[in-house]
C-alpha cells in the first residue's frame, strides 16, 4: 500500500464528538496522513464502499439512540443493500455516560456492523465516559499509529492482508497485528519492547493500602519489560475503559466474609453488570490479596480471576494467591508476569516464544536494582526551572563568611547534591560539601531551614515555586561548628553519644528453646516500638532539629536523648543500666535542656515515633523527679493552674515555678520593669481592674492578675482532670 | 455578611497579653470577622500540659473543639502556639478513630459533650490571606505600618496542614499582609524559629540567648520592628529582651507589637498607641 486513505467520521450531537474528530484530522495530518472529516449528515451509506481506512467517533443520545446527525446514516446502513467493507480497516470510539443505562450504545452499533460488513477491527472499541479526553487521545494515537506505520510500508502487508484474508478469526487476530509482525520481525525484541502502545494497566482494590503499595512497586518495575505502568484507583476507574486495552494488571486484597474492598465494590458491581464490555484481546494478570485464616482466602482475587475470564480476556499468568506474607510471593510473581505482559504486542497479540528473550534482557539491567526488596525506583523527570541558589561560605583561613548566589536554569527532578556537584564543577571548585551516596546521613545539610540529605531531595520539592522560580538559601546544619562552607565537624555530637554510653548493657534474662539453640525473645510489638523511636536516619539531622541546640551548650541533643530513651524501653537492658540512662537523660544536659520540642516535630525528616519518644522522656524524667525543680515545677503549676480555672495563671507560675530568689533576680534584670510598665509600650490601662490598686503589682500594665476567674462549666474541666490525672 | 467564627484568644490575651485581645476585636470588625465567644473553652495546653500527660492536653482541646462544633463553627485564634497545638491535637483524634472514641467517652461521661473532628482551626493570618484576601486588606487601611518590620511566625503554626496554603519553612504570609499594610518587610531567616518559651522558667540561660539571636538577627537585617503572629513569643521577646541583651551582650532593644495590634492601628483603631509606636521607633529604640 503507497498511499492510504483516511475516512474520519463523527456522529455527534453536542459537538464533542466533532472536536474529537478535529484533533484527530490534525494529528493525521501530522503523520503524513491525508484524512477528510465528515459529520455522518454529510454521508451517504454508498459512500463507504472503497474507503480503506475508518476512524468512528460517535456519542450516544437518549435510550441508547444515535445522535441527530447520524439517524440518517445509521437507517440507511440498515437498509436494503449495505456496502460491502472487506479491504476495509475500521475503529471505534464511543462516547457516553455510564449513567445511563445504554452506556455508548451507538458505538457499539456501529463497531458491530462493520465487522459485519466484511471490515476489519484496527484496534478494539474505546467505550469513554464523560471524561472522555485522555481515553479518545489514546485511541487516536494508538489507531492513526497503526494507519501510518501501515502507510510507511512497515505494516502494509499486514494492512494488505487484512484486505484479502479477513474470513476467518484466526486471521483476524494475525491481520490486526501489523506492529506484532512489525515488532517482532526475525525476533525484534527490541522493537517489541519499545514500540507502539506499551500501557499496563495496574488496578488495584486495597482496603489498608498493602495492594496499592504493591502496584506502585510493580508499575516502577514495569518500566524495566518497556512497559508503562498505569496504576489506577479501583474507586472510580472506568472498567469499560479496559476493553481498548491490551494488558491488565489485577492486584485485589480480600475483606471480611470474601468481600471486595471498600474501593473495589463499585467497580466490581459494574463488572458484573450486562453494561460491561467484553475484553477480548485483553490479556490480564491477578494477584490476590488475603489471609488464610479467614475462610474465603483471596475471594475478590478469585472472583476478578472468574469475570475477566467471562468477559473473553486472555489469563496470561496464573493468578497468585497471597498469604499476610506478601512481599516475596508477589516479588517472584511480578517477575514471572510482567516479561510474559510485555510479550503482549500493541495489537494485543501475545508472544510466548519472547518471554524468556525478555527475561534475559531485562536481568541484565535489574542487576542493579535498588531497594531492600529488590524493586527499582522511578525517577520522575520535570521541565527545567528557574532556580536562585544561595550557599553560605566560611573561610576558615580568613575567619570571613559570606554567601554566594547563583541563577540558573535546571531540571526540577535535579537533586540538591546534584547541584551542589553542578556548581563546584563548573563555577567555584572551592565549593565545599560533604558529598556522598544518596542516602548518607552525613551529607545533611539546610535548605531554607528545612533540614534535608541532599542527594534524595529534588529541588522542585524542597522549596515552593513563586513568581516561576525556586530559591534555595543552602545553609550548614545549625547546632554544628562549621569546617568550611557547608562541610560541619560531626565530632561534638559524636562525643555526646560516647558520653552517653550507648552500648548495650544486658539482664540476665531466661532464654527460648528454638531449633536455632536457646536465645532470646522479644515481644515483636516492643521491638517494633523500639526500633521506630531510633529509626531517624541522619543522628545529624535530629541533633540539628532542636533550636535549643546552638544556643544550649552542654545539652546532649535530642539524637543522643532519643537513643538513650530507646535503650532506656528496651526489656534486654539491665537494671542498673537503666539506672544509668534515668540519670543522664534526668541530668542538667538531658531531656530538660530541650527548651521547645516543636522545631522537632515539624522536620519531616524526624520520623513522628522519635519527637513522640522524646515527649515521653520528658514526661517520664519530670514524673521521676515528681515534679520538682523548675522543670517540675512549671509543668505541674500550669497544669495545676487550668485545672483551677480553665485559664493559665501567670502569677501563679511566676511565683511558684521561679521562687523568691529568680523573681528578685526579675526586678533587678529589669524583666519586672518592663512588666510593671507594659502600658507605656502598649499603650493600654495603668491598672487592669481594680486588683491593680489592692494588690499591686498584679494587675499593673503587663503584670499578670492574681486570679483568674473560672471558664463556664468549670466543672466539666475539674472532671476531665479527675478522669485522666488524679495527681492535679 | 459577616465570617463567624468561634473565638480562642490564646493562653495569656487575658493576662500578660491583654493588649492583644483588647486590639483583637477592633480588628475582626474591621475585616468582617464575627468573633463568637467559646464559653467555657480552656487554655490549649500550649504544649505544656503535654509533658504531664499527654492525652490529658488532648482531651481538653477535645472539649474545646466539641464546644466550637456545638456552635457550628471553626475556630479562628491569634496566637500561633494556640493555633498550632490545637492543629496538632486535632488532627491525632482525627488520625486515630480508637483514640476520638475514648476521648469521647471521657467527653461525654465528664461534659456531656462530643466531638466528630469535622472542624477547623485557624490562625487570623490564614483568615486574612485566605479567605479575605490581601486586596481586601490593603482598601481597608487608613494608617500605612511604613517601618522595615520583621515578621515572626515562631514554630508551633509552621507545621504541616497547620500554616495554610504558606511553606512551613519558607513562609510569606506575614510578609505580604506587611505590604499589603504599607509596610516593609525585613526577610529574615530567625522568623520560624522558636524562642523556647515552653523553657522560659526551666532554662532561661538558654532561653534568654534564644530571643537575644532572634531579635539580633531581625535588627541585623534592618527591621525597626518585630511584629509576632504568637502571643506567648510576642510577650517574651518583648519582656525578657533587656535581661536577654545583658546575658548575651547582644543589642535587642526593638519594639516587639503583636500581629492584632499592627492590624488594628493600620485600620485606624487606637491612633494613639500608633503615634505612641512611632516615637518609640523613631527616638526610644524599643
Amino acid at each position: 500500500m503507497s498511499t492510504s486513505t483516511l475516512l474520519i467520521l463523527f456522529g455527534s450531537e453536542s459537538g464533542n464528538s466533532e472536536d474529537l474528530a478535529s484533533i484527530a484530522e490534525k494529528q493525521a495530518k501530522s503523520l503524513g496522513l491525508s484524512p477528510s472529516v465528515k459529520g455522518m449528515e454529510e454521508m451517504e451509506i454508498g459512500d463507504l464502499d472503497g474507503a480503506q481506512n475508518v476512524l468512528i467517533f460517535c456519542s450516544t443520545w437518549g435510550e441508547g439512540e444515535m445522535p441527530d446527525n447520524a439517524v440518517d446514516l445509521w437507517e440507511a446502513a440498515n437498509g436494503d443493500s449495505p456496502p460491502s467493507l472487506s479491504g476495509c480497516n475500521f475503529a471505534v470510539c464511543a462516547l457516553g455516560d455510564t449513567s445511563y443505562e445504554f452506556f455508548c450504545q451507538s458505538g457499539k452499533d456501529w463497531d458491530g456492523w462493520f465487522e459485519k460488513q466484511g471490515a476489519t477491527r484496527l484496534l478494539d472499541r474505546v467505550d469513554c465516559d464523560v471524561e472522555y479526553d485522555d481515553p479518545a487521545a489514546e485511541f487516536t494515537t494508538n489507531a492513526l499509529t497503526l494507519i501510518a506505520s501501515a502507510r510507511a510500508g512497515t505494516g502494509g502487508e499486514a494492512l494488505s492482508s487484512a484486505e484479502t484474508s479477513v474470513e476467518s478469526d484466526e486471521s483476524s487476530e494475525e491481520t490486526g497485528s501489523e506492529e506484532a509482525q512489525d515488532e517482532t520481525a526475525s525476533g525484534d525484541l527490541e522493537g517489541l519492547i519499545s514500540s507502539g502502545d506499551r500501557s499496563l494497566v495496574i488496578l488495584f482494590g486495597s482496603q489498608s493500602g498493602n495492594s496499592e503499595e504493591l502496584a506502585a512497586k510493580i508499575s516502577k518495575d514495569a518500566k524495566s519489560y518497556g512497559l508503562v505502568g498505569e496504576v489506577h484507583d479501583m474507586d472510580g476507574f472506568d472498567f469499560n475503559s479496559l476493553s481498548g486495552k491490551k494488558r491488565v494488571m489485577v492486584l485485589c486484597s480480600t475483606w471480611g466474609e470474601g468481600e471486595m474492598p471498600d474501593n473495589a465494590e463499585d467497580m466490581w458491581q459494574f463488572a458484573i453488570s450486562d453494561s460491561a464490555s467484553r475484553l477480548e484481546g485483553t490479556h490480564f494478570a491477578i494477584c490476590a490479596l488475603g489471609d488464610t485464616s479467614y475462610e474465603f482466602f483471596c475471594q475478590s482475587g478469585k472472583d476478578w480471576d472468574a469475570r475477566f475470564e467471562g468477559l473473553g480476556a486472555t489469563r496470561i499468568i496464573d493468578r497468585l494467591d497471597c498469604d499476610v506474607d506478601y512481599d516475596a510471593p508477589a516479588a517472584a510473581w511480578s517477575l514471572e508476569a510482567l516479561p510474559a505482559l510485555a510479550a503482549v504486542d500493541s495489537t494485543g497479540q501475545f508472544h510466548e516464544e519472547m518471554v524468556d528473550s525478555i527475561k534475559m534482557y531485562v536481568s541484565g539491567s535489574l542487576a542493579g536494582a535498588e531497594g531492600d526488596d529488590g524493586f527499582s525506583l522511578p525517577e520522575i523527570r520535570s521541565e527545567p526551572v528557574q532556580v536562585g541558589v544561595t550557599v553560605f561560605r566560611y573561610d576558615p583561613e580568613t575567619s570571613s563568611t559570606g554567601t554566594d548566589t547563583w541563577i540558573c536554569s535546571l531540571p526540577g527532578h535535579m537533586s540538591v547534591l546534584e547541584v551542589l556537584r553542578t556548581l563546584k564543577s563548573s563555577q567555584d571548585g572551592s565549593l565545599t560539601f560533604r558529598d556522598g551516596s544518596a542516602d548518607d546521613s552525613n551529607t545533611a545539610i539546610s535548605v531554607n531551614g528545612r533540614l534535608i540529605l541532599p542527594g534524595l531531595s529534588r529541588i522542585d520539592s524542597v522549596a515552593p515555586m513563586r513568581e516561576g522560580a525556586i530559591s534555595l538559601r543552602i545553609e550548614p546544619l545549625p547546632g554544628f561548628e562549621v569546617i568550611r562552607d557547608l562541610a560541619i565537624d560531626p565530632w561534638p555530637l559524636e562525643r555526646k553519644r560516647e558520653f552517653s554510653n550507648p552500648w548495650m548493657v544486658a539482664a540476665t534474662r531466661e532464654g527460648a528453646h528454638t531449633p536455632q539453640g536457646t536465645m532470646g525473645i522479644m515481644d515483636p510489638a516492643i521491638a517494633a516500638r523500639i526500633h521506630s523511636m531510633r529509626d531517624f536516619g541522619s543522628q545529624n539531622i535530629l541533633h540539628s532539629s532542636s533550636d535549643a541546640v546552638p544556643h544550649a551548650n552542654g545539652y546532649l541533643g535530642p539524637a543522643v536523648i532519643a537513643s538513650s530513651w530507646s535503650r532506656r524501653n528496651d526489656p534486654r537492658t539491665s537494671p542498673s543500666k537503666g539506672e544509668e540512662i534515668d540519670s543522664l537523660l534526668s541530668s542538667p544536659n538531658g531531656i530538660k535542656a530541650e527548651t521547645d520540642l516543636a522545631p522537632i516535630k515539624r522536620q519531616s525528616s524526624v520520623p513522628s515515633a522519635v519527637s513522640e519518644a522524646l515527649l515521653e522522656a520528658k514526661n517520664s524524667v519530670l514524673t521521676g523527679d515528681g515534679f520538682n525543680g523548675k522543670h517540675g515545677k512549671h509543668v505541674w503549676w500550669y497544669t495545676w493552674t487550668v485545672k483551677s480555672s480553665g485559664m493559665v495563671n501567670d502569677t501563679v507560675i511566676y511565683r511558684q515555678a521561679l521562687g523568691p530568689f529568680a523573681l528578685l533576680g526579675n526586678l533587678f534584670s529589669g524583666v519586672t520593669a518592663r512588666m510593671v510598665l507594659g502600658f507605656t509600650r502598649t499603650g493600654g490601662n495603668v491598672f487592669n481592674g481594680m486588683l491593680g490598686m489592692v494588690a499591686p503589682p498584679a494587675g499593673i500594665g503587663k503584670m499578670p492578675k492574681q486570679f483568674n476567674s473560672s471558664v463556664d462549666n468549670h466543672h466539666e474541666v475539674v472532671a476531665i482532670f479527675n478522669e485522666m490525672d488524679g495527681r492535679f | 455578611m459577616a465570617m463567624k467564627y468561634a473565638y480562642h484568644p490564646g493562653n495569656i490575651a487575658h493576662s500578660s497579653a491583654t493588649e492583644v485581645s483588647q486590639t483583637m476585636e477592633p480588628t475582626a470588625r474591621s475585616l468582617g470577622i464575627e468573633l463568637l465567644p467559646m464559653n467555657g473553652a480552656t487554655s490549649c495546653g500550649a504544649g505544656i500540659i503535654r509533658q504531664a500527660n499527654d492525652l490529658l492536653q488532648v482531651t481538653l482541646n477535645a472539649r474545646n473543639f466539641a464546644i466550637a462544633e456545638s456552635m457550628g463553627m471553626d475556630i479562628i485564634t491569634p496566637c500561633a502556639a494556640t493555633a498550632g497545638n490545637l492543629n496538632e491535637d486535632l488532627a491525632r483524634l482525627n488520625g486515630d478513630p480508637l483514640l476520638l472514641a475514648k476521648t469521647n467517652e471521657v467527653l461525654q461521661r465528664t461534659s456531656g459533650l462530643t466531638m466528630s473532628g469535622k472542624l477547623s482551626i485557624h490562625h487570623l493570618l490564614h483568615v486574612i490571606v485566605d479567605e479575605i484576601g490581601l486586596d481586601k486588606v490593603s482598601e481597608k487601611v487608613r494608617n500605612p505600618i511604613d517601618f522595615p518590620i520583621a515578621g515572626f511566625y515562631g514554630p508551633n503554626m509552621q507545621q504541616e496542614g497547620a500554616c495554610g496554603e504558606d511553606d512551613v519553612f519558607d513562609p510569606q504570609y506575614l510578609e505580604l499582609l506587611i505590604k499589603a499594610l504599607g509596610g516593609e518587610p525585613v526577610m529574615w531567616e530567625s522568623r520560624t524559629q522558636s524562642v523556647g518559651v515552653p523553657g522560659l522558667f526551666s532554662e532561661e540561660a538558654t532561653v534568654l540567648r534564644q530571643i537575644a539571636s532572634t531579635i539580633n538577627d531581625a535588627k541585623s537585617e534592618g527591621a525597626a520592628m518585630i511584629v509576632s503572629a504568637c502571643t506567648l513569643s510576642h510577650t517574651a521577646l518583648d519582656i525578657y529582651q533587656g535581661k536577654a541583651s545583658r546575658a548575651t551582650g547582644l543589642l535587642t532593644n526593638i519594639p516587639v507589637i503583636h500581629l492584632t495590634e499592627m492590624l488594628a492601628f493600620a485600620f485606624g483603631h487606637y491612633n494613639n498607641r500608633l503615634a505612641q509606636l512611632r516615637t518609640r521607633i523613631a527616638v526610644i529604640g524599643d
